[in-house]
């Protein structure tokens, strides 16, 4: 990084506004993160279990979340 | 499932729809079923719930307090560069995910859910958004109101009876808290049958 990039990375980081909207946007990043790797463990048979422990949560917690959104219970 | 749903009816599930996807919600819940009822206007569903004092805009707002909005899925160029500015590089996370998981990954998730609830919801769907158990119990519970009183359709005071009756989802309480009982439903509903 150049002296001049590196101020203004500086400069502009020391601004609210662009941390915050990195803050939001980051969030939104590990949404989608989030939902690619679960729907990739459940498709290679993870069970919520296992799942959960890996991100740290509760099973009902990943379960309530992800569950609905692509394994439906059937009627 | 909606095969004697009336036109109305079925307007409120479109719109139930339009205010999950206004909320960046992913699926059809109770509360949106009831904010569906809300925006067909000329529907009985609605005018029993205007006669009940429900409104549409107490009821978005409380919706929004009680689930909150969800997140755009989309990440713009503004994002990135809020990102690389504390060190993330948007392009190259891309890069690798699409290495892994194919290439536009992480821009398609958003349709890749959607695929997928077609795909795998046993239940009805509108479109692409499935329902959530509550809100298709909801759905049941306007069939067996609209049997029980030998009605050949289903028609928006249906659902609204069945959003009383279900009595777990957020709307059953939104609801019951403006004191909207299954009994005061049904009076509403009968005088607004017969034209009073």
């Amino acid at each position: 990084m150049t002296e001049a990039t590196k101020i203004a990375s500086q400069a502009s980081s020391s601004d609210p506004k662009v941390g915050l909207r990195a803050v939001a946007a980051l969030r939104r990043l590990v949404e989608q993160l989030e939902t690619l790797q679960v729907t990739n463990a459940r498709d290679l048979g993870w069970s919520w279990q296992e799942i959960a422990r890996e991100l740290n949560v509760s099973k009902q917690a990943v379960h309530k979340k992800h569950a609905g959104r692509r394994f439906l219970p059937g009627r | 499932m909606f095969e004697h749903f009336t036109e109305r009816a079925r307007g409120a599930v479109v719109f139930a729809q339009e205010e999950a996807l206004d909320l960046h919600h992913h699926h059809i819940d109770t509360e949106h079923l009831l904010l569906g009822l809300l925006r067909e206007s000329t529907s009985v569903g609605h005018k029993a719930l205007d006669r009940l004092g429900v409104r549409l805009d107490d009821v978005r707002s409380e919706v929004v307090r009680v689930v909150g909005e969800g997140h755009p899925v989309t990440l713009d160029e503004e994002d990135a560069r809020a990102l690389r500015i504390i060190g993330i590089d948007l392009d190259e996370v891309r890069r690798r995910v699409e290495e892994t998981f194919g290439e536009g990954a992480l821009d398609r998730i958003a349709s890749a859910r959607r695929r997928r609830g077609r795909r795998r919801a046993c239940g009805p769907t509108v479109g692409s958004m499935p329902f959530t158990s509550r809100a298709k119990k909801v759905l049941e519970l306007a069939l067996r109101e609209s049997k029980a009183l030998r009605h050949d359709y289903i028609g928006t005071e249906h659902i609204l009876l069945g959003l009383v009756r279900e009595r777990e989802g957020l709307a059953a309480g939104m609801l019951a808290e403006r004191h909207v009982s299954d009994e005061r439903v049904r009076t509403v509903v009968s005088e607004l049958l017969s034209g009073n």
